[in-house]
């Protein structure tokens, strides 16, 4: 994912002489592609993302289309100031990226531990925020960001984790929500504990993959769509999925508060939800230090653990 | 006969910024006062002579910038659209009214205003990036920002000045209205600054200081600047005085938050009226 990330951000540099790319002192050897093919394109702003993300709306204001990109802990949660008042409250093309959200800087503690970052983006108006899950939907997510000119909030987490698609997707197939495909998830026959067509899971970026694990082998017969772009959020076809339901499994590598299941919830408040589990990190912060699926597991996202609280769910679901 | 407005050269007498100031001031019957008095003369200098709009086009994309970082400043800018003619009289008798556009604050959206500001230290980086962005394209578009003293206590102010230094941003002009006010008190009694010369100095400018009330010497000071070879970004220190140009509002912090009453206001017009407008 990483290595798409860069190839396709060099192509659009080579393509495009105004489009720069801004880092925060972050990205070592991600970047070499993209130095050696575009060197007067890529600037150091050393260690200092308020000037970074300042200094982008300043050159985005003369025509430029920076991508600034930074850990998803600092750009943008330490500087949502600047997006908001520099940025996008002047609609300026100018594409952040946080990179390693989530718990990838598991061992790192919470100064590098991100699971805020879609809550505090999706409040701030004229803001695209996006969340690919693969390289598929990070290509088309970029693609969009660029040619769009909005103002974008972009979210890396977890990302060798793997495809989870099997092919190319359009920029616009990935501005809803995108259907896992039945001949990705490889049914085992006779593992099957759930056979709830009706059942709907929602996932975004790194939870994609643990979606498409569980619904393997426990639940084939549910419907995995992954959301690779929150905000605007295609409301339409997310009530119309969640209305066609009878139970909703949300699940996010990011705080239950303000994250995905919470657009989601907006989305259906005027017409109501049936049942709606939320799996995400309930409001606290890393305890101890460790792996990162040390730490999945620690906040109860790991797939075993996942996949409790789904069983659990479901049976509760089931006696209603 | 009809005068076309393109013959009618704005003057931006200091005087007259003034009583559009109060006027708006007492129209809107809003603070920032004293804030907007003590760069009166730095921008007239700068729309004056320093300032390049092709057209008369606030939004030409060959124009210079000025950069107001201290947002809290803006009706001095406001008073010197009006001398050019981008801003009427119906702007600034209508201030704060239900419904209108110009703000107690910078706004972006207003043609004529470069960035949103009042959140302090934001103006400064952004003011970098376009300068930054000037150079990439290879134009001699120039780059103005006016920061407040108080304002340098925003540690992005730093971020942004060690970059321009870095860069080599000789198109950058950062002006500080240093007028030894913020809003609860003298800026030596809450962060002292020391000498704010010294200060840009050690982040790599070109720096002087000045009397940020005489006109001469800011012009100076610009033109002095624009002619040296140097690459370092610039700074000018203006030394003012908050409220300057109505004696019972000079240097008196309470006019960073008061609202002029009617008496307030014809007393500060009287003292206006004997500046020769």
């Amino acid at each position: 994912m990483r290595a798409t990330f860069s190839s396709v951000l060099t192509q659009l540099a080579v393509s495009d002489p105004k489009v720069l790319l801004l880092t925060g002192d972050h990205g070592y050897a991600l970047f070499d592609e993209f130095r050696k093919a575009c060197p007067s394109q890529y600037i150091n702003a050393g260690i200092a993302e308020q000037n970074m993300v300042g200094m982008a709306a300043g050159l985005a204001k003369l025509g430029f289309k920076p991508f600034v990109y930074g850990l998803s802990a600092f750009v943008p949660v330490r500087v949502v100031e600047q997006i908001k008042i520099d940025i996008a409250h002047d609609g300026l093309p100018v594409t952040l990226i946080g990179d390693g959200a989530g718990f990838v800087y598991s061992h790192l503690g919470t100064s590098h531990q991100s699971t805020e970052d879609i809550a505090c983006t999706r409040s701030v108006p004229n803001l695209v925020v996006m969340s690919p899950a693969d390289r598929f939907e990070l290509e088309a997510c970029m693609m969009l960001a660029y040619r769009s000119g909005c103002s974008t909030y972009l979210r890396m987490g977890k990302a060798d984790l793997g495809d989870v698609h099997s092919e190319s997707i359009s920029e616009e197939a990935v501005k809803s929500p995108i259907s896992i495909t039945k001949s990705k998830i490889s049914v085992e026959e006779g593992n099957r504990n759930n056979r709830d067509s009706s059942v709907v899971i929602f996932a975004s970026g790194s939870m994609v993959k643990t979606a498409i694990i569980l619904a393997n082998e426990r639940y084939p017969d549910a419907r995995v769509y992954s959301l690779a772009i929150l905000k605007p959020l295609d409301e339409e076809s997310v009530r119309s999925l969640c209305l066609g339901s009878k139970a909703i499994i949300v699940m996010e590598e990011h705080s239950i508060i303000g994250g995905i299941s919470s657009a989601i919830l907006e989305a259906c408040s005027a017409i109501g939800c049936p049942p709606l589990l939320r799996i995400g990190v309930t409001d606290r912060f890393s305890q101890f230090c460790g792996s990162y699926d040390y730490l999945l597991q620690e906040h109860g996202l790991s797939t075993d653990l996942v996949g409790k609280k789904i069983d659990n769910f479901l049976d509760e679901v089931g006696r209603l | 006969m009809k005068i076309s407005s393109d013959l009618i050269v704005p003057q931006f007498h200091s005087a007259t910024l003034r009583r559009t100031i109060l006027d708006m001031a007492y129209a809107g019957s809003t603070v920032h006062i004293g804030c907007a008095f003590s760069i009166v003369e730095l921008l007239a200098v700068l729309y004056r002579k320093y300032l390049k709009y092709p057209n008369n086009d606030p939004n030409s994309e060959a124009r210079d910038y000025l950069v107001l970082s201290k947002g809290h400043g803006v009706m001095a800018q406001y008073a010197c659209m009006k001398e050019i003619g981008w801003l009427g009289l119906e702007d600034i008798n209508s201030y704060f009214k239900d419904g209108t556009v110009l703000k107690g604050l910078s706004d972006s959206r207003v043609d004529g205003l470069e960035v949103t500001s009042g959140s302090l230290g934001h103006g400064f980086s952004v003011g970098v990036g376009i300068a930054m962005g000037a150079k990439l394209c290879g134009s001699e578009q120039k780059t103005f920002v006016i920061v407040g003293d108080g304002e340098l206590n925003e540690g992005a102010i730093w971020e942004g000045a060690m970059f321009a230094a870095q860069q080599e941003l000789n198109n950058f002009m950062v002006i500080v209205d240093e007028n030894g006010l913020q809003a609860m008190g003298k800026t030596s009694d809450i962060i002292n600054l020391g000498s704010i010369q010294k200060k840009f100095e050690s982040f790599g400018f070109d720096v002087v200081t000045i009397d940020g009330h005489n006109e001469i010497l800011i012009d100076i000071a610009i033109s002095e600047f624009q002619k040296t070879t140097s690459m370092a970004p610039k700074a000018i220190i203006a030394k003012t005085v908050k409220g300057k140009g109505v004696s019972f509002m000079e240097n008196d912090n309470r006019w960073h938050y008061s609202r002029l009453t009617k008496a307030d206001y014809d007393a500060a017009c009287g003292e206006l009226e004997g500046q020769c407008l």
